[in-house]
């Protein structure tokens, strides 16, 4: 028997049995709608009812202890992602050698005088390359498939939220390779943590002293052990020529870290942590950079770790924002910069209003921000409370911040796949879609990461891209994802029935009069059931009150 | 802020007391007179050669000996060279630009870069791009900026667009502007046309009814961008009679931007970009890797200069690249990463038939750490010549925040 048949069967029951239109209000509705369209990337077919009888706070008390939620169905997910078998070590060894393969195909093309093409390389990538690039290709989707997939929703919203904050972007060089594991260890395992811990794991983590240039960072004059006995060595063994030796030894020296670079130093002031408000100078930055040379990265035998490396490192007096850090320290002094900057009234306040603007609104009330930070300096910034603080806030639950923030290209994408109770598969399609609305996972170049704000999602050709995906989706013709409507919202000759249905399950109540005018007088002209739910359904996700969040 | 300045001076002033949220104000600004502008606005369009163009065999200083010691196997041969001033020339596959010089409408500025000094091609096309070399967390382009904050310009959708599938960095921002992969795909999509107008219909009438705050002043803007292309109709769309553009993405692109320049659609910043030039290994010299290259990049130019013809009077073209190359060749045949580069100025406002810039030379004493041409001139300063003396943007100052911006310092390359 085609599975559908009981669960249509089932779901035309419960419609069928159910006043739609009455229901609709009742604050214990309203609450679940909220929070599963804050706290989860929207809810599921049945979903706001089933918050609703359970009660949004109780709900609310089980997203925050992720640990206690089943996950199997997405553990299952999970596993078809190959790349999640690859350690660190398994991706930056391939992509080492694939690099090292690629520069000596050049080499033996420069010896022939063959003049290739980057098209005539494409083509010769070799089997490695692709490998590597299938491996890349699925990170951007597992974000979709966890994000529209586990039932620990409120921690999937905090890991897209750490992952912005200490953004890192996937295609700048070894970051190529380094980000997946970026990903599972550091930002993953700590998003409901404590920021400390977070702060710190992404401080050591190969993929953000890449991104940010931490690892070149040396103490100015500061050269490495060792180095120029090996370049008069190359000297002396000169057999390939003097020209040639010459030109090596002006690679190796243009390679060489040449001093402070400033970059993460800044970031981690301005973005991670106190904030760009907080007061501090230019020697702030320069001195916290000071205090971080030396954290670098090892790639012996292609297996890429963090190290530090005394030889680079400034052993001199600093100070940040007041904090006297003694001379003669090495990497301690780092460790002890981190603890302080974590625990810093600035970042509690910077943070805690990312938080807010995250939850909350764009423009987040003072008050929500004080609850946290209160709920912070209690907790020694114990992520759980301090979220728990933000939800007790009147100001999360306030009338005029319901349903007002826009959803960025990735809540929109996975609050439209999660609405019609579809399941992506394991191939790129959709998150070639978010990206096609302009939020390539994990490739927003900035070290801002992408904002939270509607100004930068909301222009003309997104809008028109969001209502075409609608209609893509509502015709089952969106790559990487099967839609049966018939589960959701069964076709019917009624015309209002089926405008109620779209208005539950879809748009979970908030339909507004005009849209169902709109709606019903398009609907009225298409003859066939099947294309008329398609219409409703596509121009229901498609349309202005499911942008909003 | 000036878009707030411009909306108060719109006369309007009276929204702002009801109390809308200050966002919508911002954006209500740019949704004003959705109306076909009339012909002789003034066009930007910036050409990015991502991956660091070879400066130095893009536009030769054949009269530089150092230029020839260093590059034994890569120089273009004198001979080649399309010689422009005695000194420098083009290299031979942008012959098709010379007539161009010939009628003084394309200028080059030699030796212009970053202060930054940075080999990462990807910092170095941020720092470009953001127009604040140095500083990474600038969210916003210089283009988009420049639109932020010059709102004398009569606003249409099609104000900035982007050629490709996502917004670059350089055009990102609060002020509204297009990415388009393809002119003739914008819009509602559907097999029939019938079916794509009641699409369109039905989603104008749902935004108009339903939609507040910026949703409804942008969806108002993506509905008349779709009258207004509908008008134009893309794919009908013939370039003036004997212009071909080279295939592929980039002359598809060139030729997009012509077309909306010609339908007065409006358009006054564009951008696109074309890759391909990180020629470490066989670069080449008047033929090979570079030259095929090169020889798009004219083409393409070239074309777009003709199609337009007497429209180009309003036109000027920017072409970019985040650095140069080294001075030396290496050990491959090829050129490694280095510092200043070449840019080409194109268009009716431009003095063309000279090369701009002070040129610092090619002997080592005069090298940018010993091995890469020198940077003579901020690409702030150019960027910035350019929207002052071209666009008439009113303040830089916001535009290049950080920087001090000074006539003194221009090269001259606008009239």
């Amino acid at each position: 028997m085609h599975p559908c048949l009981t669960f249509c069967a089932l779901t035309a029951v419960l419609l069928a049995v159910r006043p739609l239109q009455a229901q609709q209000s009742t604050p214990a509705v309203d609450s679940a709608v909220h929070v599963l369209s804050r706290l989860a990337y929207g809810p599921l077919p049945g979903q706001v009812d089933r918050v609703a009888q359970e009660g949004a706070w109780h709900w609310i008390d089980r997203q925050l202890r992720p640990e206690d939620i089943d996950n199997r169905i997405l553990e299952h997910r999970e596993s078809q992602f190959s790349v999640l078998d690859y350690s660190r070590d398994d991706l930056a060894g391939a992509f080492l050698a694939f690099q090292r393969q690629r520069r000596e195909r050049q080499r033996a093309m420069a010896q022939r005088g063959d003049s290739a093409t980057s098209r005539d390389q494409g083509r010769r990538m070799s089997s490695s390359g692709r490998e590597l690039r299938q491996l890349r290709g699925q990170v951007g989707q597992l974000v979709v498939v966890r994000a529209s997939t586990s039932n620990r929703q409120l921690e999937e919203v905090m890991i897209d939220f750490w992952a912005n904050h200490f953004n890192v972007y996937f295609a700048k060089g070894l970051d190529r390779v380094l980000l997946p594991h970026y990903i599972e260890e550091t930002i993953r395992p700590n998003a409901m943590g404590r920021f400390e811990d977070l702060l710190r794991a992404t401080a050591r983590d190969p993929a953000m002293l890449f991104y940010l240039d931490n690892m070149q960072s040396v103490a100015p004059g500061a050269r490495p052990p060792g180095l120029d006995r090996r370049l008069m060595r190359m000297s002396r063994n000169a057999q390939r020529g003097a020209a040639s030796v010459d030109s090596m030894r002006r690679r190796i020296e243009a390679r060489i870290p040449k001093g402070l670079n400033e970059n993460y130093a800044r970031e981690l002031l301005e973005l991670h942590t106190v904030g760009v408000d907080a007061g501090y100078t230019q020697e702030d930055v320069i001195d916290v950079a000071r205090i971080l040379t030396g954290w670098s990265i090892s790639r012996r035998d292609d297996r890429v770790r963090f190290q530090f490396n005394e030889w680079a490192h400034d052993r001199d007096e600093k100070t940040v924002l007041g904090y006297r850090f003694p001379p003669g320290k090495n990497q301690d002094e780092g460790e002890r910069l981190l603890t302080m900057l974590a625990n810093h009234p600035a970042t509690m306040h910077h943070v805690s209003g990312k938080l807010c603007t995250r939850f909350v609104s764009d423009t987040p009330a003072p008050g929500c921000v004080d609850a946290a930070v209160s709920a912070w300096r209690r907790t020694d910034g114990d992520i759980r409370m301090v979220l728990r603080a933000i939800f007790s806030a009147p100001d999360f639950w306030a009338a005029a911040h319901r349903g007002t923030k826009v959803k960025t290209p990735l809540e929109f994408t996975v609050s439209a796949v999660r609405s019609v109770g579809a399941t992506p598969r394991d191939g790129p399609g959709m998150s070639r879609v978010v990206a096609k609305l302009g939020q390539p996972l994990y490739l927003e170049a900035a070290p801002t990461g992408y904002p939270e704000t509607q100004e930068y999602w909301v222009n003309s050709g997104a809008l028109l891209n969001r209502m075409n995906v609608a209609m893509a989706l509502a015709s089952n013709k969106l790559p990487g994802i099967t839609v049966d409507l018939d589960a959701v919202v069964p076709a019917s000759d009624d015309i209002d029935a089926l405008i109620d249905a779209v208005d539950d399950r879809i748009l979970a109540g908030q339909m507004t009069q005009r849209t169902r005018e709109v709606i019903r007088r398009e609907l009225e002209d298409v003859a066939d059931p099947a294309d008329r739910r398609m219409l409703a359904v596509g121009l229901a996700i498609g349309g202005p009150e499911f942008q909003r969040q | 802020m000036i878009s707030r300045r411009f909306f108060l001076r719109s006369g309007t002033l009276a929204l702002a007391s009801f109390g809308l949220d200050p966002l919508f104000l911002d954006r209500a600004a740019y949704a004003i007179t959705p109306l076909r502008t009339s012909a002789g606005g003034k066009t930007l369009v910036c050409l990015f050669q991502r991956g660091a163009v070879d400066g130095l065999n893009m536009v030769v200083p054949h009269g530089d000996s150092a230029y020839y010691r260093d590059r034994p196997r890569i120089a273009v041969p004198r001979q080649s060279v399309v010689d422009l001033d005695g000194h420098f020339g083009l290299h031979p596959e942008l012959a098709a630009l010379k007539p161009l010089w010939d009628n003084r409408s394309l200028a080059v500025v030699h030796a212009v870069g970053s202060p930054d000094t940075t080999r990462s091609h990807f910092d170095a096309q941020d720092y470009m791009e953001t127009g604040t070399p140095g500083v990474k967390s600038t969210t916003d382009g210089w283009l988009n900026r420049y639109c932020q904050h010059n709102h004398e310009h009569q606003e249409t959708p099609f104000r900035a667009v982007a050629f490709g599938p996502q917004l670059p960095r350089i055009m990102g921002g609060t002020a509204p502007s297009l990415a388009i992969d393809d002119l003739k795909a914008f819009g509602l999509q559907a097999g029939r046309p019938e079916t794509r107008d009641k699409l369109t219909r039905a989603f104008e009438s749902l935004y108009q009814g339903s939609a507040t705050g910026m949703l409804a002043s942008t969806s108002e803007e993506s509905f008349e961008a779709v009258r207004m292309l509908e008008e134009v109709n893309p794919a009908q769309y013939r370039p003036a009679a004997g212009v071909e553009y080279p295939r592929g993405n980039f002359g598809q692109s060139l030729m997009q931007i012509a077309q909306l320049i010609k339908a007065n659609m409006g358009l006054e910043v564009a951008f696109a970009d074309i890759g391909g030039w990180d020629t470490h290994v066989n670069q080449g010299a008047a033929d090979g890797q570079l030259a095929n290259r090169l020889r798009e990049f004219g083409q393409g130019m070239a074309a777009f200069s003709s199609d337009l013809g007497e429209r180009m009077a309003d036109v000027v073209v920017l072409t970019m690249s985040e650095f140069g190359r080294t001075v030396r060749e290496n050990g491959n045949r090829g050129t490694d990463h280095g510092h200043a580069t070449a840019m080409m100025v194109m268009g009716g406002s431009v003095d063309g038939g000279r090369v701009y810039g002070r040129w610092p030379g090619l002997d080592e004493a005069n090298l940018h750490q010993g091995r890469d041409l020198a940077v003579t001139t901020d690409f702030r300063d150019l960027f910035g010549e350019v929207l002052l003396g071209h666009l008439g943007a009113a303040d830089l100052g916001p535009i290049f925040p950080g920087y001090q911006l000074d006539r003194r310092r221009f090269t001259g390359v606008i009239r």
